[in-house]
């Protein structure tokens, strides 16, 4: 499962636990990670993704259905799960601030083994705001 | 002259926060991996 997750484009690094199933993915410097390609690839490596937690660094918008999103890239953004934290953001839309976040952007539903559903896109659910800048 | 430099820094300051924007970290918790 590294040497699948190492060849995804824009991984730097990863760090496998197999004590306490925990995988630490660091991205390029400059590289533009997909997280749905590596849940994919995790699957596709023969194991299950129970969990998925994210920092990311982007600007608070709002998509096309007036939601909040998190824009990490030009071609790149998470809608957000409306929580407290979320809606404390709702302010920065439309600035230039950037935040950085931690939360979770994918979670096993309850059940068996299951592969991750293309249809449904990824949202990132806000655990901490780190910083504001 | 000025004014083009002045354009540079108006145009960086509309770029680099997108540019800087991106994935630090992921954490992954799995399970079947043996």
């Amino acid at each position: 499962m590294k040497q699948h997750l190492g060849r995804q484009s824009g991984v730097q690094n990863v760090e496998v636990s197999l004590i306490d199933g925990k995988v630490e993915i660091t991205p390029k410097e400059d590289g533009q990670l997909d997280p749905f390609q590596l849940l994919k690839a995790t699957f596709d490596s023969g194991v299950t993704a129970a969990e998925m937690d994210v920092t990311a660094r982007g600007k608070v918008v709002k998509d096309s259905s007036g939601n909040l999103a998190l824009q990490i890239g030009p071609n790149q953004s998470f809608a957000l799960v409306p929580n407290e934290l979320s809606r404390g953001l709702d302010s920065l839309v439309g600035s230039q601030t950037i935040i950085t976040v931690r939360g979770q952007l994918y979670k096993k539903p309850p059940g068996k083994k299951q592969k991750v559903d293309a249809s449904t896109p990824l949202k990132l659910l806000i655990l901490t705001v780190e910083k504001k800048e | 002259m000025n004014k083009r430099v002045a354009l540079l820094l108006l145009l960086e300051c509309l770029i680099a926060p997108v540019s800087q924007a991106q994935i630090k970290h992921i954490e992954m918790r799995v399970e079947g991996m043996t």
